[in-house]
Order: C-alpha cells, then structure tokens, then sequence
C-alpha cells in the first residue's frame, strides 16, 4: 500500500520527470565540474598525468593565488579613473534615487554593495604574478560590454520592425535568423573573407574610390571592434526571435491606446514597447553575458588574440594553458574563477526577476 | 536440384573466401600539413606539401601489403592541441608527424615509443644513412624516438626581376644581397626609389615567421633568447635585432600587417622584392612563377644572408614518431614500422616540396641535386639553427611572438617589450 502510494506521488512524478535530465547532467556536466574544482587544487600536467597518475602534486590554493596574486600591492585612487568615475556617478545616482523614494529594498543594497566593490578593487595595482591572467580579462569584459548592448539593441530595433505580417518581414526574419544556425567556424571564415585586405569584401568596396582596406584583423585598433562586428551578426537572430516573442505578447489595444494618445515613433518604443517587454530584454541580456563571456572561437580563428594580447579572451588562456601548455590545473583555476563571475551575472538576474515578481 | 548446387556451391566458394582472406591492419595517422583534394597514389605529379604527403600515403595504402593507412581530419593551427587531447584520452593516433622542437616534451613525458635500432633495421630503416643533424633530431636520453623526414629553414625568397630593376643583381644575374642590418636599410630604399615596391614582406602580424627572424639574427650575433633556466631576451643584440626590423617599417618599406596568406599574395603580385618563409614554398612558388597569370616571373631561392657576425637561419625537422600504446599491439607496430620505411625510402618525393632530405644517400643522388632552384640555397644545411630542447618551447615561442608584435603592431617600446618577454620567458624556464 505504502508502495503504491509512492508510485502516486507527486515525489515520485516529480523525479520521474527530471531524471532524463539528470541523467545526462551528473556524468555530462555536474561530475566534470567537481574534477575541474579537484584538478585546480593541483599542479596537473596533462600528458603526464595520463601516463602517471601519481604524477600530479596537490598544491591547495596555489593556482589561485597564482592567478590573481602580485607583489607590491597598493591602492590607487587614479587607476582607471573614467571607467571609475562612471561607476561612481551610476552608484551615487542609484544611491539618491533610492533615498529619494525610499525603496532600499535588498535588490538595491546588494547592488549598491557590488560596485562599491567593484570600484575598489579597480583600484588596486601591483606586479601580478601572472599580467596575462588581467588582459584576458579586461579584453573579455570590454567585448561583453560591446557585443551585449550592440546585440539587444540592433535585434529590438529589428524585431520591432518586423513584427508584422506579410512575406516581406516573413523573409527578412528568415535571413536575420538564418546566421544562428551557422557554427563559429564557418562565421569567422565568413568574416575573414570580408576583412581580407587584398580580396577581401570591404576591399573590393573600397577598391572603386581608391581606397586602401584598413587591416582589419591586424590592427591593435580595429581588431576586437571586428571581432564585435561579427559576433553581433552571428548573435543578433536568437534575439531576434526572443523580441518577436516578447512583442507579440503586447496587448494590442495597449498600443493603440499610446497611438491615440499621440505616441509615435522613438517615444512609443522607448515608453510603451520596452517597458512591456522588459523581462525579455533583461532575459536576453543576462544570456547574452553568460554566453559571450565564453568567447573563444571568434578570438582564436579570426585574430589568435592578437596582435599581441589584444583579443586574447578568457577562454582562450584557458584552452592555451590546458592544452598547448599541458598545465590543465592551472587552467581549471582559471575556468573556476570564469565560473564563479558568470554566477554572479545569474544571480544579479535571479535578484531582478524577484525583485519584479515581488 | 540445380537451385540447391547453385546455393551449395555459393556457400562454398564464400567459405574459401573467407578463408584465405587478411584481416587488414588499420594504422591511424595524424599530421599536419593541411588538405589534399583528390589526392591519388601518383607520388611523381604531386605538388606541394599536403598533395605530397598525402600521395605517398595513399600510395602505401594501395600497395599488397594488408595495411590500411587512414589519415585523420586534423587542423594546422590546432594539430598539437587535438594530439595532446587524443593522447589524454588514450586514443592516440597510431603513427603522427612530430616537430624536433616537440621530442623533448612527449618524450619526457612517455607519450612516445623508443624505436630499437635493430626493430628499425629489421624493417628497412638504417638510422646510419640519416646525417648526424637527423639523428639529433630524433633522438632524446640516448634513445631514437622517431623516423626523421626533413630539415626545413627559414628562406629568402627573390623576385629577381624587382631585385634588377633596382640594380640588385650582379653580372653573373645573381641576386645581391645584403651584408648588414645598414646595408638592408640602403638596399630597401634603392628598392622603393628605383620600383616603389617594398623590400621585404612576411607574416609579421599572426604566424611566427617574425620570431624566427629575430631568432636569426640572434643567432648570427652568438645570442640567444635563453640559456639553461635563465632568459636572455633582454639584450642589447637583441635590441640591434628587432632595430634592424623595425627600420624596415619605419621606412615603410615593409608592412608589419599581412598574415601569411596576404604577404604570399604581396609576394606573388610582384608587391614586394623578398619573401622571408620557409623551404616548404619553394616548389610552390616555383609553379606559380611559370603560371603566365602570376605576377612573379624570375624566381629565386637565397639562402638566409648573414646581416651580423655568423651565417645563421632558423630551423626545424619534421619527424614520424609512434605513441607508447603501440607497445601492447605487436602487428600494428610491425605495420606502422612497416610504413615508416615507406615514408623513409621516398625521402626524396618530400623534398621536392623544397624541404632538405634527411639521408645520405638521398642528399648525393643526381635526382636531388637536380631539384629546382636546390643549388641556390645550398649552404642552407649548414647554417640551420634551433633553439635548444625545451618542454616550454611553444610557450616561449608565443612569448617572443606576442611581444614582438605588440613592438611593430601596437607601438610598445622595444625596451618595454624585451623586457616583459624576459620576465615572462623566465617564469616559464
């Protein structure tokens, strides 16, 4: 009887329904990621530990330390000062708001707390023991914080301008979805064939004006902007789709409310499609973040971090230390750490969406 | 009656078929090298190195001798990347091309099998006919650990109808080539004045050809970029090295941004006097030259020229080594040595690509000698040079390459930038 029971249980459904999943997460995913925790607690060589397992040396935290660690620190007030200055302004903004309306709820401290943070440890400067481990870094921020805004902004400008019947917008979303479905190595041949120099598609452009093509991929300047580009392009279909969704969950006479009213154009978007749409814009953006900050492809095929470190991304340290370098411990710190800052991201997403549903 | 014969004889005569055949032996194989479309078994008409390699192992394939070689889809740019991963999960190639600079790192590590003497002996290979230079090459703690296949270096590739215009070849139509770093400068110039074309063009901006260039010139002033543990990138050759480089784009007489593909085309196009890449062009450009749509007409092969004190140029072998796992399957070692006697006996079909052989016996044959364009960079073997053996090689190797580019690409100071490269060289020494 008491068997039977469990067999009706809403325990017994509940993990019958999530055990497909589980399946292939323990082994596929969850186990993986507590080996890479345990091999980043060790001096790991890849091939020698395949051919002596005895080979590696537990070493605590010393990738860690390693990773982030320098010599001389100091704090500075003046390092990064514009990025600073705008944290600064955004917090103490943020902070007036709140006063004013009297709303510190814990979404708002906690996010007061992080910049603050943020902001003082921009400050500090030192001889780091690994300087790459920061350039890396730096580059991975500075192209989220290109390719995230770029991407959510083209896709809700394209969206809203597509949502409408007919086949004309029917084929417009097919070809601004159809560069989703293509794999990262056939989009960077795609864009290598347009930033080629010599025969590339802006060349033969700019060949009839008697204009020389910048080099695009090779120059310190350009080349993370041309990495951008080309992501944008890639990304800008799965958003696409996402707004399409969203928009067409407006309430049409909510719109032709704001269009009696006199709402046209850049205000009708900016005051009544956004703020409708707004869980879908923060759900693209938190994606889009955890996504991009696991760049990889676009920096190795299309530049190999170069010139110089100059689109060398996290990632690409990561699969350079593990695999050319064979320090996969090392590189498990390093993929530790790229974990826990994606988990802050979800969590800020997490507080977000409580704080709406609240 | 006559269906059951039929059948009965059917049966039978799939039984003695199935008696009397092998089982295949199937070798897996990794290399680089890149793609050959169509690639037959017809080893005299191939051009190039993919095209080369690949008819000389198809070739194997189609022989009587129950082996099946299968070459797997790997990728230049990531090859030691994918056989490291192939090697941590124990399914390693069966038999996969190796660079020299790469023995000592797999090797240590006991990724790769010692190959006995009398085993290679046995299957054909008689290490006493590769020159000593070979040997070195595949040796590690005494022990040979591959068969060898090249020497490759660092070239200078002539367009010698530029060089002329430019008044740059002597009476006997030799090319006239420079003695120093000023003389470079002086002739870079008589280039630009005389033609507008650039002197010199090479992969300076992704590909190491720029590290292998400044390792040269190191090299030809009895430096190097490190010494046991120490790194010794941080000095005043060095600084005359990268000076002499940097002049060049200062003056604008090279351009610091093509990648590979693009200073190929700059060369081919007539853009540029000089290309500095390896011995694996040579018969390439050599085929392009007589292609009427090719801008390139007059091609020539120089050795690396001495712009210091010593002649010296960079260089690096290409190997076939076997992974320890071999061990444990006696009929796919006995194959696979089997295959690199083949590989070993058609030395010469590879160095035609332009590459230099590595035996004796291949290095005196009239067929050698009467390669095109070999007599021009002769003296090539003798000034081959490499760094010493290192498990940090390619780690060292993306040092000097990311400093030098952030030199000639991004500005950076050549002090600055020599002395990160020596900071971060001696954290990985």
């Amino acid at each position: 009887m008491r068997m039977s029971s469990f067999w009706q249980s809403d325990t017994f459904s509940g993990w019958a329904f999530i055990s497909p999943y589980l399946i292939a997460f323990i082994p596929l995913l969850l186990w993986p990621f507590f080996q890479g925790l345990w091999m980043s607690l060790h001096d790991w060589n890849l091939l020698a530990v395949t051919f002596n397992p005895d080979a590696k040396q537990f070493i605590g935290l010393s990738n860690y330390a390693q990773l982030i660690g320098g010599d001389n620190l100091s704090w500075s007030l003046s390092q990064f000062w514009p990025f600073r200055t705008v944290l600064l302004v955004g917090g103490v903004t943020m902070f007036l708001r709140a006063r004013r309306h009297n709303r510190f709820d814990r979404g708002y401290v906690w996010t007061l707390a992080g910049l603050a943070t943020l902001w003082l440890l921009l400050g500090i400067r030192g001889d780091w023991y690994d300087p790459r481990f920061w350039i890396v870094v730096r580059n991975t921020v500075v192209f989220v914080a290109w390719v995230v805004p770029l991407t959510t902004l083209t896709a809700l400008l394209l969206a809203i301008a597509l949502n409408r019947q007919g086949r004309w917008a029917a084929i417009m979303r097919t070809v601004f979805f159809f560069s989703q479905i293509l794999s990262v190595t056939v989009v960077t041949l795609i864009w290598q064939l347009v930033y080629g120099v010599r025969n590339g598609f802006i060349a033969n452009l700019l060949t009839p004006f008697g204009l020389e093509s910048p080099n695009w991929l090779t120059d310190d300047q350009l080349a993370m902007g041309a990495i951008v580009v080309a992501t944008v392009w890639w990304s800008v279909g799965f958003a696409l789709i996402l707004f399409l969704a969203g928009l067409q969950q407006i309430p049409g006479d909510r719109l032709e409310a704001a269009t009696l009213d006199g709402a046209t154009g850049w205000r009708k978007v900016v005051h009544i499609i956004v703020p409708s749409i707004i869980r879908t814009v923060q759900f693209v953006m938190i994606m889009q973040i955890v996504l991009h900050f696991q760049v990889f492809g676009q920096s190795h095929l299309m530049t190999q971090g170069g010139p110089g470190d100059s689109t060398n991304v996290w990632v690409r340290y990561i699969y350079q230390s593990a695999f050319r370098d064979s320090e996969v411990g090392y590189a498990s710190a390093m993929a530790t750490l790229l974990f826990v800052f994606m988990l802050m991201f979800s969590i800020v997403q997490y507080a977000v969406t409580k704080r709406q549903e609240a | 009656m006559k269906l059951f014969k039929l059948i009965t004889a059917g049966t039978l005569a799939a039984c003695a078929s199935l008696g009397t055949a092998h089982a295949e032996t199937e070798l897996e194989l990794a290399r680089f090298f890149g793609d050959c479309a169509d690639a037959g078994t017809d080893i005299d008409t191939a051009v190039g190195e993919a095209c080369i390699i690949q008819t000389i192992i198809n070739a194997y394939s189609a022989e009587d001798n129950d082996v099946t070689v299968k070459t797997l889809p790997t990728d230049w740019g990531n090859y030691y990347d994918q056989l490291k991963a192939m090697y941590a999960g124990r399914n390693a190639p069966d038999v996969h091309v190796i660079h020299k600079h790469r023995i000592a790192e797999f090797a240590s590590l006991g990724a790769l099998l010692p190959l006995p003497e009398a085993d290679l002996k046995a299957a054909g290979i008689d290490p006493a006919d590769w020159v000593p230079r070979a040997r070195e090459a595949v040796s590690y703690n005494g022990q040979y650990y591959g068969v060898p296949m090249d020497f490759h270096a660092n070239l200078w590739h002539v367009n010698l109808d530029i060089l002329s215009e430019a008044g740059l070849v002597d009476e006997n139509g030799q090319p006239i080539l420079p003695g120093s770093p000023e003389e470079m400068l002086a002739h870079a110039k008589q280039v630009k004045e005389a033609t507008g074309k650039d002197y010199l063009t090479a992969d300076f901006a992704q590909f190491p050809i720029g590290v292998r260039l400044v390792l040269a010139m190191l090299w030809q002033q009895d430096s190097n970029v490190f010494s046991g543990d120490e790194a010794t990138v941080n000095t005043p050759e060095a600084k005359r090295a990268v000076e002499a480089i940097v002049a060049l784009f200062d003056g604008d007489y090279a351009d610091p941004n093509l990648n590979y593909s693009d200073s190929q085309q700059a060369f081919l196009a007539g853009e540029a006097v000089i290309q500095i890449n390896g011995t694996w062009v040579v018969d390439f450009y050599d085929n392009q030259a007589k292609d009427e749509n090719v801008a390139l007409k007059r091609y020539y092969t120089a050795d690396f020229p001495t712009l210091f004190e010593q002649p010296a140029t960079w260089a690096d072998s290409h190997l076939w080594a076997l992974p320890v796992t071999l061990q444990s399957e006696p009929e796919k070692y006995e194959a696979a040595l089997d295959f690199l006697a083949w590989l070993n006996n058609h030395n010469v079909d590879w160095a035609r690509t332009g590459h230099l052989a590595v035996r004796e016996s291949v290095l005196n044959s009239a067929e050698y000698e009467n390669l095109p364009h070999r007599d021009e960079y002769a003296n090539t073997v003798n000034i081959a040079r490499d760094n010493p053996p290192s498990v940090r090689y390619s780690a060292i190797q993306d040092v000097l390459n990311r400093e030098l580019q952030s030199i000639w690409l991004q500005g950076k100071s050549i002090d600055d930038a020599l002395a990160d490269a020596e900071r971060e060289i001696d954290r990985l020494l």
